[in-house]
């Protein structure tokens, strides 16, 4: 196979979606994987859209000294909403939706284990999201805290209003609904597996979605006792008179507030390795180093928690400096696989592939400044400065979503069995590299300068102007190139061009059935086919030649 | 207790090998984009998809790099510490009986007060407009220990020149032991979120001679014509 574009082969049968009902109805009733999959996926989607078109918004605040797009009250409205609303209601689903949708096709399984329960999870999710959203509406606006909602600013006290409460309502139910989806894939990937799929015969991607989902179930119960915290703290502010509070929310939130940076991580990892396999046309290499990573790497997650805390003078920093820098070995071996199986590949260039490639240098920006600011000597310095932002923007933006995109344009012919156009999706790229790094990269210079963080505007004489003003143009660049991506959605979906069943020459067992697959997966039309390796339809293939 | 020269060292290190390492991936990166384009390559450059020695004497090299950034880590995280410091012998010792100066700094919404235990002096003013800021004075070349804690919410003392930022918290007082070798004025900021008005909560530290801190004690001005 070596087709270098999508098309349709003539002898091959039109793929049929061999659904009956379509209605809303049943989409949101649905008992079927792809479906709650897909829903997940597409309203994180939705709200990557509202909740970047708030950062948009504070970018052109901060293009020059003193403006007054918003008032302070409303851009620290808006930069809660975009923190929190990117966490909790984008990037958390874009993981954990893609593992709900992807996994049960790559372990040939017919659906996920507890399918009710998951679409409770979507169910939750989705209510949490409106309920989080939905403080813009009261007189007194949404939550202004930060995401991370440190007492005691974010008790009754210094944060009246209802707009923190329905945040926390909203925070608490989208966990819950991500730890139920998490825990019915990890289920499904550990005991649904076709006959044949030893857990080392799973893919990349899949041992991702375990190492994943293992940290949400670690982590996401805290997340929930940290809601508690400040639920409580809502009725009795004076709960936070006593340090202990204040200390021991910041311990029990980023204990899971770290473990959830690599829950955002993961599976763009997965998506990308798979991506890499497939366009560089030869088996990922290392793959057994790959999986003890992820799971070495999932494993020391849970331990690193209080490099958020070096400056609180309450935490112990030498600790937590040893097990955050001790990352960078599973962290370099994944590395290692990518750029190994790249230097052994005869690589071809569809949108997919450019993501994957520019997902490789720019999360290392993320991952090499991650080492500086787990040196609290360092960190002294740059923690809670822009420098922290351009960082995790540098991990989340030009990292996780480029790997996202990757596997978005990857697989959604599979899902959907329409193609997207080329050009548009490699415009949309184009705009996207330049964006992210004229965009993140002037904010380094601005941390290391004395910008702090959430601050709705500056003086002249505090020399931010030109950094601010390149970064905004930056961001510029970012929304033209998701405007492209969205066209380039509706058009493929308006003047549908059908996809084949495996468009790119795929490795993995979802590229065996229809583009979109039947509702149980594989049916007697689209056996699932002999397993005998993490890549089993290039066994087929290596064995036909 | 140099923030700023154990910044520069630690920082300094870390840029290198963090650019050096972001130079070989890119370089292995494009390389395989241009050398290994299909249409370039009838077959595969290797095959194999595993070489275990390879593998673990990656992760080997990867290990020691992570054990001499954690001794990089450690060792400067410790010479920052005033009873460390006390103890040793390195450059940034403190001679023994050097007792830190102390400087009692109140964070609030949404600016800052310090007072100087055993005097009457303290300093306050009006964080948001820049000429009324309060002015935080301590001596030249002595250790000072600011005890930080807050009124309200958390906030954050931060000197980014100065490379140094410790968080203020209610019901608790943290302690920086620092120094400042030269005489001079800084700008700081508030670096942790704590409300409407944390954009304006700016205040100055300033580093004048012993013998005008003195005199700042006693009537809780600065002499006429001190150094800035």
């Amino acid at each position: 196979m070596t087709a270098t574009e999508p098309r349709v082969p003539h002898d091959e049968p039109r793929p049929v979606p061999r659904r009956t009902r379509t209605t809303v109805l049943s989409w949101v009733t649905s008992t079927d994987h792809k479906r709650i999959g897909l829903l997940t996926l597409g309203t994180a989607v939705t709200l990557l859209v509202v909740i970047g078109a708030l950062a948009l918004t504070m970018r052109a605040q901060l293009a020059r000294p003193q403006m007054t797009v918003l008032t302070p009250e409303r851009y620290d409205q808006f930069f809660t909403i975009h923190g929190s609303g990117m966490i909790y209601l984008v990037m958390t689903p874009f993981a954990i939706g893609l593992g709900l949708y992807l996994v049960p096709l790559q372990i040939g399984a017919p659906n996920v284990a507890a399918p009710r329960t998951t679409m409770l999870g979507y169910w939750l999710y989705a209510g949490g999201a409106v309920t989080m959203l939905s403080g813009f509406a009261t007189s007194t606006g949404a939550a202004d805290h930060g995401w991370y909602a440190y007492p005691p600013l974010a008790s009754t006290r210094f944060t009246p209003g209802p707009g923190v409460d329905l945040w926390i309502v909203g925070v608490a139910l989208a966990g819950l609904g991500m730890l139920l989806m998490a825990a019915t894939v990890l289920w499904t990937a550990l005991v649904k597996r076709t006959r044949g799929m030893t857990l080392l015969r799973m893919p990349v991607f899949t041992w991702s979605v375990v190492a994943t989902n293992l940290m949400t179930i670690g982590a996401f119960p805290s997340l929930l006792v940290a809601m508690g915290i400040l639920g409580v703290g809502r009725v009795n502010p004076d709960l936070f008179d006593e340090n202990i509070w204040n200390i021991g929310y910041q311990h029990v939130f980023w204990f899971f507030g770290h473990p959830v940076v690599y829950v955002m991580f993961f599976p763009f990892v997965g998506a990308v390795a798979e991506v890499l396999a497939v366009f560089g046309a030869r088996r990922y290499f290392g793959y057994k180093i790959t999986v003890v990573s992820l799971l070495a790497f999932a494993a020391l997650s849970m331990s690193v928690w209080g490099h958020h805390m070096f400056s609180t003078g309450q935490a112990e920093n030498d600790y937590y400096s040893l097990t955050s820098i001790l990352l960078l070995v599973p962290a370099g071996m994944e590395y290692f696989g990518f750029l190994a199986t790249l230097v052994g590949g005869r690589l071809r260039f569809p949108a997919p592939m450019l993501f994957a490639l520019a997902f490789v240098p720019q999360f290392l920006v993320g991952g090499l400044t991650g080492i500086m600011i787990a040196t609290p000597p360092v960190d002294y310095q740059v923690t809670d400065s822009y420098f922290i932002v351009a960082h995790w923007h540098y991990t989340l933006a030009a990292g996780s979503l480029f790997g996202f995109f990757a596997g978005f344009y990857y697989w959604f012919p599979k899902a959907t069995g329409l193609q997207l156009r080329e050009r548009l999706a490699k415009a949309h790229f184009w705009f996207w590299l330049v964006g992210t790094n004229v965009t993140f990269f002037p904010m380094f210079f601005l941390g290391l300068e004395g910008m702090p963080r959430r601050i709705s505007t500056y003086l002249p004489q505090d020399g931010f102007g030109t950094a601010n003003l390149i970064a905004t143009l930056g961001s510029g660049l970012l929304a033209i190139g998701t405007v492209i991506f969205l066209v380039d959605v509706v058009i493929s979906i308006r003047r549908p061009r059908r996809a084949p069943a495996d468009p790119w020459g795929g490795f993995t067992l979802e590229w065996a059935t229809s583009s979109p697959p039947p509702p149980h997966n594989f049916d007697p039309d689209h056996p699932v086919p002999p397993i005998r390796s993490y890549a089993p339809l290039l066994d087929l293939r290596e064995a036909a030649r | 207790m140099d923030y700023r020269a154990v910044f520069d060292h630690v920082f300094g290190i870390q840029l290198w090998i963090a650019g050096g390492v972001f130079v070989l991936v890119t370089a292995l990166l494009v390389g395989a984009i241009v050398l290994n384009r299909a249409r370039r390559r009838d077959k595969l450059p290797f095959a194999a998809a595993e070489h275990n020695a390879v593998e673990i004497g990656f992760a080997v090299v990867l290990g020691g790099a992570a054990a001499f950034l954690v001794w990089l880590s450690l060792s400067n995280n410790h010479a920052l510490d005033y009873t460390d410091t006390q103890a040793g012998s390195g450059p940034q010792a403190v001679a023994a009986g050097a007792a830190p100066v102390q400087v009692a700094v109140t964070a609030f919404q949404w600016c800052w007060s310090a007072s100087y235990p055993g005097s009457s002096t303290s300093v306050t003013g009006s964080c948001a407009t820049p000429g009324d800021r309060p002015v935080i004075v301590v001596p030249q070349g002595r250790p000072v220990e600011f005890s930080l804690t807050s009124r309200d919410v958390v906030h954050a003392f931060w000197i980014p020149q100065l490379a140094v930022k410790r968080d203020a918290y209610p019901d608790h007082v943290n302690s920086l032991v620092m120094t400042f070798p030269d005489a001079g004025q800084w700008l700081g900021r508030c670096s942790e979120y704590c409300g409407t008005h944390h954009t304006t909560m700016d205040f100055y530290v300033r580093a004048v001679p012993d013998d005008q801190y003195q005199s700042f004690l006693q009537t809780g001005a600065l002499p006429g014509g001190a150094t800035a």
